[in-house]
């Protein structure tokens, strides 16, 4: 009984003395030697990243990381990889970046200062606001007639945050991810949904009755999405961004926008003239 | 780069005050479920075991109907099944008056009313049949004979299997988040979003639910032992 007490507390402090050395090796290296790209995703946000008809799982995002990003970190790892996809919900997807389950996260993710604070952000590839999608006739037309009503949005989420802080006399009902909350609006159980205005559009787009929905309200928060990476991988960072820039100043960005966005898109959301210029200013145009 | 740990964010700010309300709201939500799965469970439990057939595969159809399916279909069906079946006056009402809680407590309730209903049922057989009969001999109808003798006894003989399934009630209570309920691991996570500190706010809610659980077993240690049949159990009593 000593003699394995003693050898527990040998086993302890081994892995406690040895775990500086486990500290992770930069995510080029890790990619260089699996082969392989991992990216966290959404499975409900179209058109960024969900499941469509056929099964498959695309998106916005997903080309951009496919077409833009995957190029430029061959380039840097000097191989070809492959891309793996898993989910990522907004209450999940910082921990699976700090746990190594993912490196990239690739979906529908603000780039806010605070969270700059404990992960990195490529440049910004989408620039929307926090909206409300209501049932066509609701009384809700803006985010100064919530006060009393029951609003879902997405634990994690910044939509979340503005409204539990900014606007407290609404009733918050923050739900796990998309699906769920958008059921609770369908059946009643709330009166509002609130996140970024292009993904309510993508969920108008595809329920079954778009009609029936409303995407309403003046944006009452900017929301520019970027990609984020561990904090301090800087070599990692610097062959994200190289292929976002190569995407915008060679233009093929915009042709996958257009694939997604333009009016025989998925979801028609014309790109204007300021965003436009936000985002090639980014790469110094 | 390797993580640094932040203790400070689970008493800075606001999680202090969510991890309080989350454990609260916890508490409310294991207690009313308990009350409802106990009292399911010594009925259905206790109508297993009877000869009059009806009744009898009314209480099968109802364990096997509600321990077969898993409890997060439950919370969704008592969420998003039921209340479409409703008025809709009713409805309104409830979606203001906290539909989300009253559906958690019901799904729970009523699923581990199914559990606890076995281990009942397992309490009342191990009674010799003897009992039974001799308290028809003195004439005692069936209920009486239930309510006197069987239960009392019975219930004493499966506190240990009953303080298991209680605590799976306590830490079920989690799947309530799903439908928003905002209970001890739903603060967790939002400490977890608002600071991205994921071991810290994780240890905190797994070391809450370790004391909660383990202040409740040690109560049913005792409990157990105080109220223990002598003639009735096999136990190893210790030296001395």
């Amino acid at each position: 009984m000593k003699r394995t007490l003693a050898l527990l507390l040998v086993a302890v402090v081994a892995v406690a003395l040895g775990a500086p050395a486990f500290a992770q090796p930069d995510t080029l290296e890790k990619i260089k030697s699996t082969g392989v790209l991992t990216i966290g995703t959404r499975t409900g946000s179209p058109p960024f990243a969900y499941v469509n008809k056929d099964n498959q799982w695309v998106g916005f995002t997903i080309d951009l990381v496919e077409m833009l990003v995957k190029p430029s970190v061959e380039k840097a790892v000097g191989k070809s990889i492959r891309i793996e996809k898993k989910e990522s919900t907004p209450p999940t997807r910082i921990p699976l970046l700090t746990s190594n389950a993912v490196d990239l996260i690739a979906g529908t993710m603000t780039d806010t200062a605070e969270r700059r604070q404990s992960v990195d952000f490529s440049l910004t590839f989408f620039y929307t606001g926090a909206q409300f999608l209501v049932k066509k006739g609701s009384p809700i037309h803006s985010v100064n007639d919530i006060g009393g009503k029951r609003i879902a949005s997405q634990q994690g989420s910044t939509n979340a945050k503005i409204i539990r802080e900014k606007y407290p006399q609404a009733q918050l009902r923050e739900f796990p991810d998309q699906p769920a909350a958008f059921q609770a609006l369908a059946q009643g159980q709330v009166d509002a949904y609130t996140n970024d205005g292009i993904q309510l559009a993508g969920l108008k787009a595809k329920a079954p009755n778009p009609n029936d929905w409303e995407v309403v309200g003046d944006f009452y928060s900017e929301e520019p999405y970027g990609m984020a990476m561990r904090k301090g991988d800087a070599k990692f960072k610097a062959a994200v961004d190289a292929g976002l820039k190569n995407g915008f100043e060679s233009g093929k960005y915009f042709e996958i926008y257009d694939k997604w966005f333009g009016a025989k898109g998925e979801v028609p959301y014309p790109l204007t003239p300021q965003v436009k210029a936000y985002l090639l200013k980014q790469v110094g145009k | 780069m390797s993580y640094s740990f932040k203790w400070s964010v689970l008493w800075s700010g606001q999680s202090g005050h969510w991890l309080l309300q989350g454990l609260l709201t916890t508490l409310e939500l294991s207690a009313l479920a308990w009350l409802i799965a106990v009292a399911l469970g010594i009925l259905s439990g206790a109508l297993r075991t009877v000869r009059f057939t009806p009744l009898r595969w009314a209480a099968v159809s109802y364990v096997e109907f509600f321990r077969n399916v898993p409890l997060l279909v439950w919370m969704f069906f008592w969420y998003f099944g039921v209340p479409p079946l409703l008025p809709r006056a009713v409805q309104d009402w409830l979606f203001n008056h906290g539909a989300e809680f009253w559906a958690g407590t019901l799904a729970l309730g009523v699923y581990h009313g199914a559990r606890m209903s076995e281990v009942i049922r397992s309490g009342i057989q191990s009674i010799p049949r003897t009992q039974f009969e001799a308290s028809v001999a003195m004439g005692l109808t069936t209920f009486q004979a239930y309510r006197l003798i069987i239960l009392p006894v019975a219930l004493r003989l499966i506190v240990p299997p009953g303080t298991n399934e209680s605590l799976n009630l306590l830490k079920n209570s989690s799947v309530a988040l799903t439908i928003s309920v905002a209970e001890l691991t739903f603060q967790t996570r939002q400490i977890e979003t608002y600071t991205a500190r994921a071991i810290e706010a994780l240890t905190a809610g797994t070391l809450i639910y370790l004391v909660l659980c383990l202040s409740i077993a040690t109560i049913m240690a005792r409990v157990e032992r105080r109220f223990a049949i002598p003639g009735l159990i096999a136990r190893v009593e210790p030296a001395g």
